[in-house]
């Protein structure tokens, strides 16, 4: 992926859904243009990329069983069974089962499931 | 679990072959499953040592000059230390052109970076072993700890390609190395041994500590170690990595560490 390029995937975040609906909103009665909204929706994807980099300082360790791992496309693809994630609050969050996706960049990130 | 691939030819068992083979009046020998405490020689066996039937499939046949005799067929655990069979690395040829990309995508724990290397890197976890997958259809699987679990982690490798929607085969499969290790349990004089047989032996201590020996018979080669630990490798069959621990041990007694 070039690297002025930013994957969509936050547009599937619960900020991303709420910005995605009020754009659409605003298109239905006619205050934007979709084209602007796609603009809007684009800048999204980089400065949301680019803030989890330069802003999110916070660390998680994550201990678990690696059901599954996956390298495709340069995105790896990890299945976590029982995980827990240790906080630096020390406090512990546990799930059955998480799925992690890691994207090649320099603005490198994850999504969870 | 049943595995209902097409076989050609390679499919026969090992064993079979060998019963095939083998003279009636010779007794079945353990042949790939060591015994914990190997017993010796019994009077059934020739008086002697005649040529044995060749033994381990048609890849002993290739791999060594002559057959070996029953003797050293026989594995003659030297102070009750036999070597363990540390890694198997075998290859197969599926017989089909793959997609890799495909593979990556649908199969579990695979890897694909074709920017750094042009196979699919695939795990299983039993048998635990690694495959390297290519798109050409041949398989190089490694990590195996015996013959028979070799053997069958390639299947699975092949039967998981074949589950992808792939026409693959099981064919060609060969057991290309063997790597064994153990430990004599006393100090050796590398550099004495390295002087007396300098003609199989390379001990740089400033590159490694360990001396490489390079047996001609069998065609092994082995890292000797001062603490006594051995690393044997570049057999095709288990006998040849009994055999040559037989013959380096007898060596290894005579520059043993006062």
């Amino acid at each position: 992926m070039a690297s002025s390029q930013y994957y969509e995937f936050y547009r599937g975040s619960s900020i991303g859904m709420a910005l995605t609906d009020s754009l659409d909103e605003l298109i239905t009665n006619g205050s934007i243009t979709p084209q602007l909204a796609m603009k809007v929706l684009m800048q999204f994807d980089k400065s949301l990329a680019d803030n989890l980099v330069k802003l999110v300082k916070t660390k998680t360790t994550l201990k678990g069983h690696l059901h599954t791992y996956r390298l495709c496309d340069d995105v790896w693809t990890f299945i976590v069974k029982n995980p827990s994630f240790k906080m630096e609050g020390n406090d512990v969050v546990t799930a059955p089962k998480v799925k992690i996706i890691a994207c090649k960049n320099g603005d490198a990130d994850t999504g969870k499931k | 679990m049943s595995y209902s691939m097409a076989l050609p030819g390679a499919s026969t068992s090992q064993q079979q072959q060998q019963q095939q083979q083998r003279p009636f009046f010779v007794p079945a020998l353990p042949s790939h499953h060591t015994p914990q405490t190997p017993a010796p020689p019994t009077p059934v066996y020739p008086p002697t040592p005649a040529p044995a039937p060749p033994r381990g499939g048609t890849a002993s046949v290739a791999a060594t000059p002559r057959p070996l005799t029953l003797e050293q067929q026989h594995i003659t655990a030297v102070e009750g230390i036999v070597p363990t069979l540390q890694n198997i690395v075998a290859t197969v040829n599926l017989d089909c052109r793959l997609d890799l990309k495909t593979i990556a995508l649908h199969a579990r724990n695979a890897e694909y970076n074709p920017k750094r290397f042009a196979a699919v890197i695939m795990r299983i976890r039993d048998p635990k072993t690694t495959a390297l997958i290519f798109a050409s259809g041949k398989m190089v699987v490694t990590g195996a700890k015996s013959e028979d679990d070799s053997r069958l982690a390639s299947r699975k490798y092949a039967r998981i390609v074949q589950k992808l929607g792939f026409d693959a085969k099981f064919s060609e499969f060969k057991i290309q190395n063997i790597v064994g290790s153990c430990d004599v349990r006393f100090p050796i004089r590398l550099e004495g041994l390295a002087y007396s047989h300098g003609q199989f032996s390379s001990y740089e201590p400033e590159l490694f500590p360990g001396l490489i020996y390079r047996m001609i018979k069998p065609k092994v080669v082995l890292l000797i170690f001062v603490s006594g630990k051995i690393v044997l490798t570049g057999a095709k069959i288990r006998e040849e990595i009994y055999t040559a621990f037989n013959t380096i041990y007898t060596v290894l007694c005579e520059f043993r560490k006062p």
